[in-house]
């Protein structure tokens, strides 16, 4: 696709869309197996939703005896599907999962199987393995079983609705479909865009560690999110992520970890070594980014989109500039307590601090407070210049500005949109941004409709825009502690 | 030595032909010899008048070996800082006595040269069923016991992961001088850990045959890292060679 890009090209590109995944992020082909000819079900779920992203191919319900489902005609097996499927989406009995793999021998590439009652049951191992064996033979890749799907908007793909259909550089493989779902939703609402978000359920097949070695070679991918309950192969793990040698970021959230020792251990090595221990280790040997909760997660990443991670200079040094003094003060707490450093403001930026001649109240000590009659001078203007001179003098690491959009909605003095002017004056100054700071919005709100609405318009404005926005100064300093780590790796 | 002169593979054999779990202490020292790790001077003896007690230089250590004893310091079986000929006697006479007493297998009387002073660190290994091999390191005495200040590593490392693992102890302070102490020379620790779990190290390359490993204390001298106490356990004797 020469000259389609409207951006610029960066350099050498793998033409990622043409591996063996394509079929699976990019069908023309989509069987869906088990939606309902009269109720609604996971398979006309994926129908929907599919068709909402405006998928351009071909969907072929396949069900024993309804003529049509979701207005589309129906086929009654797998085998009566001329030509061959990209992508099945089967949700159907457990029980009947193999014999409706084997259906699809020789002609389905990828198949998502979303029926549950396999090996998570705890009586269903039997089953899965009859499953995978039916897979292997059927010449079919395995998704799953008790999975939910998989979401690809430039494939126009989703399992859940109002998936957005712009695409992103962000891929997630996560081992719950239900946190999957979480991702995309809350995660979109964030300012996330995605590559991919791939449900792996059980991961009978296609595992976390082969998701990994995929995205770390799509050159559209920017960062890999992996929530993962079991990594499966652990020493493969280790070895593809050696392999990136901190190339791409790889952020890892981690569910059911146990920290019990070994009770068998004959060792003082043996008693003392636990999961989080181990994972400690791999953080160092690797940079990967571990987070602890489904919101660090989605911080993280939004930090990884956004932002150029600075290779080899891990962030430390940061300023604080905002409105709010209690605010600053506990800000200025939790960015310590995460490792992070306010930096004392130089000499040549209080100059031209006094030359702005900011409003008594003022403290241009860091965390520099700007109550908010300062942020109204120069009709909100005026947060362009502290801006450029944080930037151009500053020395800082990452520049976190933060606002409390109460004070200006709810003030009596509307005679200008305030807020909008000091958002636009924040975006003039990043026009050029500096190669050694980074630019991060927190826009703080009370919880009423009227600032959420606010945060809400300008937050989609200033992710799309590359700066990333968090909803309390704590979630910056978790996402830039993030951002260290992988730094550090450099 | 009594099996100096075995190759690794030829002493986890034997000491599994002979139903044990656990390296004895001489053997699992030859096997920390033969990758290379420094362990001090010693021999083991049955009796004081054994000539090779002639070769070693006071200060001596003298430890019962026992395959029934796994933890030999808690019944006793340990006497540090021999000084001299008489007090060396005397151990060997007590430690064969203890044998005695506690009616278990005698298989011998450690005796080996103390190793110079310096800062007593673990270092240890054990074969996670996820990752394979994972390398530990720890600082000694109450650091690890009571306050677990210990890192691990997945193997195989490299020299960076080892020097990594050493700046990632909570207690690294007392390796660089911390109240007055001497520096110790980090790339000692950094050529132990890998000789143990890098590429071609005893963890990586006997990670079918052995489950767990311990070096407690590792004493990070001027010269050396000397493994003074050292236990071997082997795996399972029907394996688990697909893991």
């Amino acid at each position: 696709m020469p000259g389609s890009s409207s951006r610029p090209q960066r350099g050498t590109r793998v033409p990622s869309d043409h591996d063996a995944f394509a079929p699976l992020f990019m069908p023309r082909v989509v069987a869906v197996v088990g939606a309902s000819a009269t109720g609604i079900n996971l398979g006309n779920e994926f129908i929907r939703h599919t068709q909402a992203l405006k998928f351009t191919g071909r969907i072929i319900p396949v069900h024993p005896t309804a003529a049509t489902i979701e207005g589309l005609p129906a086929v009654k097996s797998l085998s009566d599907i001329d030509g061959p499927v990209d992508f099945a989406y089967i949700s159907v009995k457990a029980d009947d999962a193999p014999s409706m793999m084997a259906s699809g021998a020789g002609k389905v590439r990828y198949a998502q199987v979303v029926s549950s009652g396999f090996r998570e049951s705890g009586t269903g191992q039997a089953l899965e393995q009859r499953l995978v064996a039916a897979a292997r033979s059927a010449g079919t890749r395995l998704l799953g079983p008790n999975s939910l799907g998989t979401y690809s908007p430039r494939g126009r793909i989703s399992f859940i609705g109002q998936a957005s259909d712009e695409c992103g550089n962000v891929a997630v493989i996560a081992q719950s479909g239900g946190l999957g779902a979480d991702v995309i939703l809350r995660g979109q609402n964030r300012g996330l865009r995605y590559r991919a978000v791939v449900t792996l359920g059980n991961s009978a097949d296609v595992g976390p560690v082969e998701m990994i070695e995929h995205f770390l070679g799509d050159a559209d991918t920017k960062v890999i999110g992996l929530y993962a309950e079991d990594i499966g192969d652990g020493r493969a793990f280790f070895r593809v992520l050696r392999g990136n040698g901190g190339r791409k970021p790889v952020v890892v959230l981690l569910g059911g970890q146990t920290d019990q020792g070994s009770k068998a251990a004959a060792s003082h090595t043996g008693s003392l070594v636990t999961g989080t221990q181990i994972w400690k280790g791999i953080v160092r040997q690797t940079g990967i980014v571990l987070v602890q909760t489904l919101d660090e997660f989605l911080d993280v990443l939004l930090a990884f989109q956004t932002l150029t991670p600075h290779r080899g200079t891990p962030t430390r040094r940061c300023v604080l500039f905002g409105n709010g003094g209690g605010t600053s003060v506990l800000a200025a707490d939790a960015f310590d307590r995460h490792g992070l450093a306010l930096l004392p403001i130089g000499k040549r930026a209080l100059d031209r601090f006094a030359a702005l001649k900011l409003f008594p109240g003022t403290s241009v000590e860091n965390p520099i407070d700007t109550p908010i009659t300062t942020l109204r001078q120069k009709n909100g203007d005026i947060a362009h210049d502290i801006l450029r001179i944080l930037l151009e003098e500053g020395d800082a690491d990452a520049v976190v500005m933060h606002l409390n959009l109460t004070m200006f909605v709810g003030s009596a003095d509307q005679t200008v949109d305030f807020l909008r002017n000091v958002m636009t004056s924040v975006f003039r100054a990043h026009e050029h941004p500096s190669p050694h700071t980074h630019l991060l919005l927190v826009l703080r709100t009370d919880g009423s409709e009227a600032v959420d609405k606010r945060r809400r318009e300008f937050r989609a404005e200033a992710v799309q825009r590359g700066v990333p926005v968090y909803d309390e100064l704590v979630n910056a300093a978790v996402a830039l502690t993030g951002l260290a780590g992988f730094e550090r790796h450099g | 030595m009594i099996s100096a002169l075995m190759n690794p593979l030829a002493l986890l054999q034997a000491a599994r032909a002979d139903r044990r779990n656990v390296l004895s202490e001489p053997d699992a020292k030859s096997l920390l010899r033969s990758y290379e790790i420094s362990v001090p001077r010693g021999a083991t003896v049955l009796a004081a008048t054994d000539p090779s007690l002639d070769d070693l230089a006071f200060p001596l250590a003298a430890k019962l070996v026992s395959r029934d004893v796994v933890h030999k310091s808690e019944v006793g079986g340990v006497r540090l800082g021999l000084r001299d000929r008489p007090s060396l006697e005397r151990s060997i006479d007590d430690l064969t006595e203890l044998a005695r007493r506690l009616r278990i297998p005698f298989d011998g009387i450690l005796v080996e040269e103390m190793a110079p002073e310096g800062v007593e660190l673990v270092v240890g290994g054990t074969i996670d069923v996820r990752f394979g091999p994972i390398l530990m390191l720890g600082i000694g005495g109450i650091f690890v016991e009571i306050f677990g200040d210990c890192v691990f590593a997945v193997c195989p490392i490299t020299r960076t992961d080892a020097a990594e693992m050493i700046g990632a102890l909570r207690g690294v302070a007392i390796l660089r001088g911390a109240r007055g102490r001497k520096h110790v020379d980090e790339s000692l620790i950094v050529d132990a850990l890998v000789k143990i779990g890098g590429k071609t190290g005893l963890l990586v390359a006997l990670q079918r045959e052995i489950s767990e490993i311990d070096i407690n204390p590792l004493i990070v001298s001027d010269d050396a890292a000397w493994a003074c106490d050292a236990r071997i356990v082997l795996a399972p004797a029907t394996g688990n060679p697909g893991a």
